[in-house]
């Protein structure tokens, strides 16, 4: 059992714990001569014992004072899931529906629907680690790999909110590399990207992301919101539209596959499909994990206060039966000596 | 030498050290039994909105001797203000740009998650800014009206400068209710001016921002009254005359009329980044308390005077004897003055 204290320095006060060898709470008595009172063993002893429970008595308010507790501490334990960083795109077209407008009555935007199901599976996945980053314009680091549910969950709340402009996948991808530790073969790390549209990567720009993808070692998830009407990730492209600018999510698709990471990409066209991808990356991401966790903290002032009392009545019950000895005057100096 | 037990407690019940004993008892009894007490504690709910355009950059503060940037400052600055709001509070973060709030994370209790808030703070950086300018006014009434929708007061960190300046008109025009939202504006940067660092696309750093780099004077609107007498003024294709305006825009400081301007206009207070604990007390002085309740454990109290009783009986307090000095020592006093 580990002891801890909430305001450590109270302790300085326990030397006050020898004082009961100073001094004594009984009268005293001068006596002509110590040589007067034969040696008693039972009166050493008493005055041990009530020296004893002085000492015991100060030392266990003072340590009650400083709020022990036991336990608290943080243990590591192994759990199944994996490091979780959520890319989301925060782009304009995100607040509008998979019909591609702007939401009205009871339809929920895709960003709003993302929000949802990703609020739950966050929620079924007690031991990840979550980081969210977010793109648009520019990569946003929201929030770093954390244990904190309900700061991921805030940060996650705040993704349905009116985005900025553009698409830059990229960037965000490659922020949220960063946020994982490089060369760790032990843990898991996932990156979930959650985007309605493709974007096309200048190839000098694919070459970083793909080394960075060898550096940090992520599975990819790519969740794509399809729009009604946009064209989709596994659509293959006709005879005059080959190329990245007219396709750019395929290309993304095809690009991705060329990474050397586990890939999996997912085309939802409605709340219902996201669910299902959602439920997917849930069942596949399941490996061993190192998550810490706190230990209740059981608090012991109280006992502290409680073991204190038997030896307060203890002084009290000496004090009570203190004899009064009566000696004569003495003629010469007394030598005073403590009566127990 | 019998003497019966119930004389010789009644005896010495009349010691005041008996006295100090029971009462020590009774206090450590009622330690015991104590419960913990229900109470109220104010904390806070804040929305932080920090500027990460590229005069926060500026490296006009100082710390240990070298220059730090304000955008540095301001983060130090948070970081430290989280561990110093009273519990139970919360704390969101957005980042400005251009000319809206981009929100990070609703507010979230930072005494619970204050590492993971604590993360997100120390990684605000100014590459998260997706446009160069900075439209203050429009983002300090962009950022109350977030406010004001996550029900939370408002923390706006920003050194005040428009980027593009303003128009001669003047700037936009609040249309809220000034007050509705409480908070202060924070205004970030040194009183003297100072060059604004200069990157390129890829983020590394290349000088300072140039004279001739950044615009002065905004044309939009109708021309200062003073335009007839520019050089190369004409009514119709050169309103504002033909030179080049000139002016301090490349260079920056704390705009600290400007913002207490706007900060008196929304019914916000203005105070100036300096560290965390300015920065606390400014906040906790015009943020809105939230009240929650919350448990005291007092079992100190009676522990304590348990503890000053049991050593007042081993006589380590005053006792008659020293009372008895204290007339002695008024006495000596008397004569010798």
């Amino acid at each position: 059992m580990i002891l801890n204290a909430d305001h450590p320095w109270v302790l300085v006060l326990l030397p006050l714990a020898v004082l009961p060898w100073l001094r004594s709470p009984h009268r005293r008595t001068a006596i002509g001569s110590i040589a007067v009172v034969p040696a008693d063993r039972l009166s050493a002893w008493v005055r041990l014992g009530l020296r004893i429970a002085g000492m015991l008595a100060i030392a266990l308010i003072i340590l009650a004072l400083s709020g022990p507790y036991h336990g608290g501490r943080l243990v590591s334990r192994i759990g199944t899931g994996a490091q979780l960083v959520l890319l989301l795109d925060r782009s304009g077209s995100m607040s509008d529906t998979f019909a591609g407008r702007t939401p009205e009555g009871a339809e929920e935007s895709k960003a709003s629907a993302t929000k949802r199901l990703l609020r739950d599976f966050i929620g079924r996945r007690p031991h990840d680690l979550f980081g969210v980053a977010a793109f648009s314009t520019a990569p946003m680091l929201v929030l770093p790999l954390t244990d904190h549910q309900d700061a991921v969950l805030a940060a996650v709340n705040a993704s349905d909110r009116r985005g900025l402009n553009f698409t830059n996948i990229a960037r965000g991808l490659g922020m949220a590399l960063s946020m994982f530790a490089a060369d760790r073969p032990d843990e898991h790390h996932v990156i979930l990207l959650v985007s309605d549209g493709g974007a096309v990567i200048d190839p000098h720009v694919q070459d970083q992301l793909r080394a960075l993808f060898a550096r940090y070692r992520a599975d990819l998830y790519f969740l794509f919101l399809r729009t009604a009407g946009s064209k989709g990730l596994f659509d293959e492209p006709g005879p005059d539209e080959n190329t990245p600018q007219a396709m750019p999510e395929h290309f993304l698709h095809r690009y991705f596959q060329t990474l050397g990471v586990p890939y999996h990409a997912f085309q939802a066209e409605s709340p219902g499909q996201v669910e299902e991808a959602i439920r997917q990356i849930d069942a596949l991401e399941r490996y061993p994990i190192t998550y810490t966790e706190h230990l209740p903290r059981r608090d012991l002032t109280g006992w502290a206060y409680a073991l204190a009392c038997p030896p307060l009545l203890l002084l009290l019950a000496a004090k009570l039966m203190e004899a009064r000895v009566r000696v004569r005057p003495a003629a010469t100096r007394p030598d005073r000596r403590v009566a127990a | 030498m019998r003497v019966p037990i119930a004389a010789m407690i009644r005896q010495n019940a009349r010691d005041p050290r008996v006295l100090a004993l029971a009462t020590a008892i009774v206090l450590a009894v009622a330690a015991v039994a104590l419960p913990r007490l229900p109470i109220t504690r104010d904390g806070v709910r804040v929305l932080v909105v920090v500027d990460i355009t590229g005069s926060m950059n500026t490296r006009d503060y100082s710390r240990g001797g070298a220059p730090v940037s304000r955008l540095v400052v301001a983060k130090e600055a948070l970081r430290d203000l989280l561990g110093r709001l009273p519990c139970p509070s919360r704390v969101g973060l957005a980042l400005f740009s251009e000319r809206v709030p981009f929100l990070l994370f609703e507010p979230v209790d930072v005494c619970r998650d204050y590492g993971a808030v604590a993360g997100a703070v120390d990684s605000v950086d100014w590459r998260e800014g997706w446009e160069g300018d900075s439209h203050i006014a429009e983002g300090l009434y962009g950022a109350i009206a977030m406010a004001q929708g996550l029900d939370s007061d408002l923390m706006f960190i920003t050194d005040g400068q428009e980027t593009p300046p303003l128009p001669l008109s003047g700037g936009p025009v609040f249309d809220g209710k000034p007050g509705a939202v409480r908070g202060v504006v924070v205004g970030a940067g040194g009183y003297g001016l100072a060059p604004i660092p200069k990157f390129d696309d890829r983020g590394n750093e290349i000088g300072f921002w140039g004279v001739n780099d950044v615009q002065h004077e905004n044309h939009f609107g109708p021309p200062p009254p003073d335009a007839e007498s520019r050089p190369g003024y004409q009514a119709r294709n050169a309103p504002f005359g033909s030179g080049m305006p000139t002016g301090t825009e490349h260079l920056s400081s704390v705009r600290e009329p400007y913002l207490r301007a706007l900060a008196g206009g929304t019914g916000l207070t203005y105070a100036h980044l300096e560290d965390g604990r300015r920065l606390t007390r400014a906040l906790l002085a015009a943020a809105t308390p939230r009240p929650s309740a919350g448990h005291a454990d007092v079992r100190w109290v009676p522990g304590a005077l348990a503890l000053a009783a049991l050593l007042a009986a081993y006589g380590l307090f005053p006792t008659a004897r020293w009372w008895g000095a204290v007339p002695r020592f008024v006495n000596a006093v008397g004569r010798w003055s």
